[in-house]
Formats: structure tokens, sequence, C-alpha cells
């Protein structure tokens, strides 16, 4: 999943974690396609930099296929009200281009948002987000709670797995179902993960009891929590400069779009090059 | 000295519950003995051992009579931390007990809990992860590890924080062959380095009957038999009768007795029963 | 009667893994095959291909004619072939231990009337009282979930029936209970077993043919005399024979049949070789002492 070795691990877990903010989050203050396009170009220079392979980002391309027939999609059959919108005509079907073009800016958006995600996952193990977690003081309970959720996340994408060969065990057959009736079975899917969430919850209970964990975190005989793991993340200065950095083009990026509107859409060369090339120029 | 673990006319009766799980036992356990309790499934051998761990009264509700003590004091009034650092407890699901994000972290977990200073946490890493034979996975994700490793390392985790008792409930039920094996190793090397008092609950009484000071057979929440492994196989068809599968060698050898054809002890281990079916064999008298 | 064909089946996960690798078996009707091998050797994925709940990425299962990659087969394939899972939880989807028999015939379409005669009669084979047919399984004790899953699972009818680790965490009373009664179903009602486990002394009373498996591939496929007969092997994947086993391969040289696999068949070669040493009077012994059939309760 993560690379053996990334130029990443040098930086301490809360700069990655900034980075993830930066580059996922801007996004929403930013309507101008070009920069969320060269958000995905800095993610993609980042991700070839910090050594993933890009085999795995190949796994993202359905969703990405999806997402982009969903939005244009929707923009093309349900426009909104016709009389206020331009019309052109493409390959004999008319489209309007207000919604095709926003459909194309949240795309962008959609798009940047998603691939600093990819960015944060594929090179942080939930073990480097838990210790970033931890460096900006978020409670012990909040962060074990966090991780543990993670953990038994997993654990159940497993118990899922061997829920849906049960089904198919009982006659199920899933493939030649329509996607109504799959739906309802979600529901049935719930008794069993249900019992296997409970009798695992009991189990997990008893095993925290057992290692003298107490809801606060705090061990007994009083006194902060060691944080052993912590202190194997030293901060070094390039830390301190990244962060800052990164933290002061995340409020100079807000400012400028939602209070200053210079990341508007109607801003953007690609706009009037779309608008010129349907002859609405 | 106080004896490790006294239980006094204990019963325990869990909500709802028409009978008792643990009806009036009375058992003493010295410091630094290997106890293995045997018995058919829902006898009230976890019972027991929770109540010895603590989990019995104060994670589950329930009606007590009588007492459990550790080292002299009573388990009910002793606080959650100190039960932790005095009573390790392994669980028979290595999924359900793994509740970090590696390896590491997993034994760090309950060291940090009971407050280890943090000069000797990288100590009591590595030492609870030699003995454990997990050094080498200390940085990996649980769902990179086998069911077998995972339990290694719940075992691991539970040592790492020294307690003076170990209760082990069914650890090898749910490992592979190899795990088992790796398992009962571990055991008898903790056995061999006679610091802990030592508790396991197992079926698998062939690997661990040897290693036992003295096997305890619960059933219907009373003790039936509480006597050292060779005096406590010695009639192997009663044991069969109350649920519970003596070592095969052991069982061969009692037919062989009842049978006239054998008069020595009964052999529980595999060299055991090689000896003795070889001395037989040759004519060496029985 | 080849029931159950694999031919040259191989099974890789997304990441790359190769959970099996080429491997080619037949299961003929009426067989017990008991899958062995450590973690990771391949048994339970084997397992799933058989019962058409994993697809094998090359190579194909056949069950009973129906290729198990084919499309729309499941109700098909779940006629013929059963799967039991090891943990109970995962294969109990509804509220009452009467709908959960009845859940893979009402899959099927079955009618009602119809259902309610299946599955109280599938109850009765596997000793489930009608008095629990309205109680929610999650309730019920871990044995008494087995025997509703296996219910559940009898209750489409398969010829083959696939148990992954039937006597994991069960003491010896249940272990016998749930093996005697695979045998039951076998030597009375004609069924197929399957089994995938890794406890030696059970395979060893109970199986007739073992397969063991390692890193994908077919390690040792034969009788299971056979298989434990060669311990060297077996260690390759980590597997032990029994207890007895053992013991008769250490007598070897002082004269022991060496191919016992229960207690029962351990003590008849050692009175044999007693006797044959020292005259039928020295032993005791009486007439007519063979191996006993194997089965009921002698483990």
């Amino acid at each position: 999943m993560v690379p053996v070795d990334s130029p990443f691990y040098r930086y301490h877990p809360v700069t990655r974690l900034a980075l993830l903010v930066f580059l996922s989050v801007t996004p929403l203050f930013v309507d101008m396609p070009e920069i969320n396009l060269g958000l995905i170009l800095a993610a993609l220079v980042l991700l070839r930099w910090g050594r993933v392979r890009m085999q795995q980002i190949r796994r993202y391309l359905p969703l990405l296929a999806t997402v982009a027939l969903f939005m244009f999609g929707v923009a093309f059959l349900a426009p909104g009200d016709r009389a206020r919108l331009a019309p052109f005509r493409l390959a004999g079907l008319t489209f309007y281009f207000q919604p095709m073009w926003w459909a194309f800016v949240s795309y962008c958006r959609l798009v940047a948002m998603l691939f600093g995600a990819i960015l944060y996952f594929s090179t942080n193990r939930e073990r480097d987000t838990l210790v970033a977690l931890r460096s900006l003081r978020i409670p012990f309970a909040v962060s074990y709670v966090a991780a543990l959720s993670l953990r038994s996340a997993g654990m159940f994408m497993e118990d899922f797995r061997t829920i849906r060969e049960a089904e198919q065990a009982r006659g199920l057959d899933l493939e030649s179902m329509s996607v109504g009736e799959k739906a309802k079975l979600y529901t049935m899917y719930t008794v069993p993960l249900f019992a296997v969430a409970l009798r695992r919850a009991d189990e997990i209970s008893n095993a925290l009891f057992a290692r003298g964990y107490t809801l606060s975190g705090r061990p007994a005989g009083g006194g902060p929590r060691t944080d052993y793991l912590r202190r194997r993340y030293p901060v070094e200065r390039r830390d301190w400069t990244l962060s800052a950095g990164l933290a002061a083009m995340f409020v100079v990026a807000i400012v400028l779009g939602k209070v200053m509107g210079v990341f508007s859409d109607q801003l953007s060369p690609l706009h009037g090059v779309a608008l010129r090339a349907i002859g609405l120029r | 000295m106080n004896p490790a673990v006294e239980v006094d006319r204990f019963s325990w009766t869990y909500p709802l519950a028409a009978s008792p799980a643990v009806c009036d036992i009375t058992l003493t356990i010295p410091a630094g003995e290997f106890t293995l309790i045997a018995g058919p499934n829902e006898s009230g051998k976890t019972t027991l051992a929770m109540a010895i761990k603590g989990l019995i009264p104060h994670s589950f509700p329930g009606r007590q009579a009588g007492v459990v003590r550790v080292f002299g004091e009573e388990v009910r009034r002793k606080e959650a931390a100190i039960l932790a650092k005095q009573v390790g407890y392994v669980f028979s699901d290595p999924e359900a007990q793994f509740t970090s994000l590696t390896v590491e972290e997993e034994i760090l977990f309950g060291l940090e809990n009971i407050g280890v200073p943090e000069s000797e946490i990288a100590h009591r890493i590595r030492h609870a992860s030699e003995l454990t034979m997990i050094s080498d996975l200390l940085d990996k994700p649980p769902y990179d590890i086998s069911g077998g490793q995972k339990q290694r390392v719940a075992i691991a985790s539970v040592l790492a924080m020294d307690p003076e008792i170990l209760i082990l409930d069914e650890p090898t039920s749910m490992v592979d062959p190899l795990g088992k094996d790796l398992i009962v190793g571990i055991c008898a090397e903790l056995r061999r380095r006679r610091r802990l008092t030592l508790i396991v609950i197992e079926h698998n009484l062939e690997a661990f009957a040897a290693l036992a000071d003295r096997v305890i057979l619960i059933r219907a929440g009373r003790i039936e038999r509480a006597a050292p492994p060779r005096e406590f196989f010695e009639d192997p068809e009663v044991l069969e009768r109350s649920g519970v599968y003596p070592p095969q060698v052991t069982q061969v050898f009692a037919r062989l007795r009842a049978h006239g054809l054998y008069r020595g002890a009964l052999p529980l281990t595999d060299e055991e029963g090689i000896r003795a079916g070889d001395a037989l064999l040759r004519g060496a008298g029985a | 009667m080849t029931l159950v064909r694999v031919e040259d089946a191989t099974f890789s996960y997304p990441d790359g893994t190769r959970a099996l690798d080429g491997v080619t078996l037949e299961i003929a009707r009426g067989e017990f095959v008991a899958l062995i091998g450590q973690n990771g050797s391949g048994k339970t994925t084997l397992s799933k291909c058989l019962a058409g709940l994993l697809r094998p990425t090359r190579g194909r299962v056949v069950v009973d004619g129906i290729d198990t990659a084919s499309k729309g087969v499941t109700r098909n394939l779940v006629r013929r072939i059963g799967y039991v899972f090891q943990n109970p939880d995962h294969q109990l989807f509804n509220a009452r231990v009467y709908d959960e028999i009845g859940y893979g015939p009402r899959n099927l379409g079955v009618p009602e009337a119809e259902r309610d005669a299946i599955i109280r009669e599938v109850a009765a084979v596997t000793g489930l009282h009608p008095d629990l047919f309205g109680e929610h399984p999650f309730f019920l004790s871990k044995g008494l979930r087995q025997r509703v899953a296996i219910a559940a699972t009898l209750a489409t009818r398969p010829q083959v029936i696939v148990v992954d680790e039937p006597t994991t965490g069960q003491d010896y009373r249940q272990s016998i209970d749930v093996m005697d009664f695979l045998v039951r179903l076998r030597v009375e009602r004609g069924h197929t077993i399957v089994i995938v486990t890794h406890e030696m002394p059970i395979v060893a009373a109970y199986a007739e043919r073992v397969v063991a498996l390692r890193g994908g591939r077919i390690l040792m496929d034969g009788a299971a005399r056979e298989v434990f007969s060669r311990p060297d092997v077996l260690a390759e994947t980590f597997v032990k024979p029994p207890q007895v086993t053992r013991l008769a391969h250490a007598w070897g040289r002082n004269g022991v049949r060496s191919d016992a696999l229960t207690v029962d068949e351990l003590v008849d070669a050692l009175r044999a070789a007693l006797a044959a040493r020292d005259g039928p009077a020295a032993g005791r012994l009486e007439a007519g002492a063979g191996h006993p059939p194997r089965g009921a309760g002698d483990v």
C-alpha cells in the first residue's frame, strides 16, 4: 500500500497532514478549474516523487469515470430552466452550456480533493495519522477510538466478504439481481454483521480491560501518558517551515478565493475558450 | 508468602441464569505453579479464570458468593490497573485482542496504560518479543500477520506488562498447528524460568499435560478432580466420560494396563510413550 | 462417479498472491475427504472454490457437470454442494431458526408448504427440536448455532457438503457429535463430505481420503493411512500425524504395524506384536482381535 521507502517519511506526520488539508480542502474554495487542475498535477507529481507505485492509482480510475458520467449525465439530462440557458449542439445532441460548465468546474474540484486524499493515504500508514493526531494534542481517547475504529473497519471488511460468500452459499445469486434487489439485500447483511460486531465488541472490551485501559487513557498512578511512539518522530526545522508555508498558502487561498473572488470560474481563461469553441462569444 | 491464587467457596451466577456458572469452588494455587484447567465447554472454566483476572466482577454483572484472592487481596476490591499489572490474560481469539495498528504499538499499549516509565519501555518490548519470537514483526499491521502470530503478539503484550500471574484461555484453539507448537514452546520456556504463575485452559491436553504441575477438571461448575498430571490421567476412560480427551499415548497404555499387559506409570508425552513401548516390546518387563 | 472436478485451478488475489497454484483433483460420490495444510496453504481457498464461492482465476471447477464460473449458476450449485462456514455468526441471517433453515429453499423459490416439510425434516436430521424454531440464532450456544448452520446448508439438499473447521473450539464430546453426524450423513443418506481442518486425530479417525496442500499446490492426495505414513512430507506443510501414528512409527522397528490411526488400532497393534513375541497365551488376547471399524466415537 505505502511505498517501502519514500522521501515523505522524512517529514513529520503533522506536516503530511497539513499537506492533505491544503490539497484537499483548498479546492472547496476554488472554482477556477485551472487552479484545481494545477492541484491535481501537483498531487500527481508528488506521488511520483514519493515513489508511490502509479499502478495503485489505476484502481481509482473506475471511480473517476463513474463520477464523471454521473455529473455530466445529470447536467445533460437535468439542466434546469432551459429558457435561461445557452444551448449548443454537439454530435447531434443538445447540451446547455452553463450546467455543463458547472459540472466541469465541480468535477475538477472533486478530483482535486480526491487526489489530495489519494496522495495522503498512499504515503501514510494508519500509524502516521495516529501520531499526527496525537501531536496535535487531540485527547488520547479520541485518537485511540479513531484507531480502533480503523482496525475494526478492517476486520469488518473481512467479515463482510465472508458474509457475502455465505449468502451465495444459500443460493443468493448476486449477479443476476437487479440494483433494486441488491439494495434490499444490504439490510440483510446487517444481521450477521451486527452479530459479529456485538460479539467482537464484547471481546475487545475484555481485551482492553485486561491491558489496564481506562477510558481517559491516563495511566495508572496518574501523570501524562508516555506516548512512546511520538518520540520516534522527531520534528525538524523543515517541518516547521513546510507546515507554516502550507498553512499560510491555505489561508491566502481562502481569502483570495472566497473573500476576494479571485478564483471565480467566470474569470477562468478556460471559460472564455469554451464559450468561443461553442460559438457563444 | 501468600499463595498466588486463593479461591474460597466461590460461586458466580450470571444475570438471568437459572443456575450458577461456578458453584462453590475452593482452590489454592501456589506461586510459580503451572496449572492446567480442562473440562467440557461451558463448564465454568472461563468464568473461574475471569474471576481470578478480575473481569469478574469488574466487567461482568452477576451474583457472587465466596471470595477470590490474588496474593492475599480480594480481587473484587482491587483496581483494574493493579489487576492489569498483576494478572495477565490472553483470550482465545487472536483477532479480537489486536486493537492497535502495529505489533509494536500493541505491545506498547498495555505498558503505557500501566504507566511504565519511558526508559524501560524499549527493553520490555524487546524482551517480550524475543521470548515470543515476534521481533521481526514489530512494524507490521494486524492484517499482515497470521492468527498464530497475532496470538503470540497477544502473549508478548501481556508478558511485557510483567505480571505475576498469566492466564491463557484456550490460547491454541484458533491457531494453526505450527502456531500451536510455538505457543506450547513459549509456555514451556515460561515454566522453565519459573517466575510466573501460569494458568492455562485447554482442550488440547496432549501438548500441555507434561508441562503442568497440576491438572484440574472442571465440570458443571465444580472441580471434579485436581491432581498432578500423572495422577490426574490415571483412568483415562473416566476422564473421557467427563468430557476430557487425555493424550492418546496415555489412553493407549491405560488400555494395555487394563489388559494386564503393562504395569508401569502412564506416559504423558511422545518420548515417554516411545520409551515405555520400547521397553515393553523388548520384553524388559511391564 | 466423479462429482467434483478441479481442473488445474489457480486462484490469485487482486494483489497478486496465489492462494491456489494449479490444483487438479477429483472427488467421487460418497467420499469423505479432509483438506489439510498450514495456514496459507490454500486449503480454505480450495474448499471455497469447490463450492463455487470463489472462482478460479485460471482453470476451472466443475460440480456435477456445472462450471462454477458460469453466469447464473448459483442456484444450481447450491442444490449440489453446500458450505458450512467456521464461524456460524457469518451465516445466520434471520431472526428465527425456522426462517434461517428455510432461507436457502426460499432463495431457490421453493413453495411454502414444501419448504416447511424440508425444514422439519432437516431439523430432525440435525437434532434440532421444533421448540427451537422460534429462537433467535444469536442467543443459542455455539454448538447449537453450528447445528442450525448445518441444517440451513442441508436444506437446499446438496449432495456434497463442505465444512470449514467442524471441530475448532469444540470440546471432546461436541467434536465427536459433529463428526459422527457427518459420518451418519454419509453412511445413511449418501452424502459426500469434505472437511477443512487442522485437527489430525479427527482426520485420522474419520477421513478416508486426505489431501494435503502446501503453497497452493497439492502435496499429497491419498488414503488417510498412506498420507499419515509419510510424516516427512507432511512436515513440509507443518502437519504432524496424530500421536498414535507417531508412536506406531517409532515402534515399527519393534515389529509393530506402523499404520495405526486411532487409539484402538494402536492398542490392537501392540497386543498383536506382544502376542507374536510371547505367544497367544501370554497376552490374554481375546480371539479375533482385528481393527474395529472406524468412526463412531473412537478417536
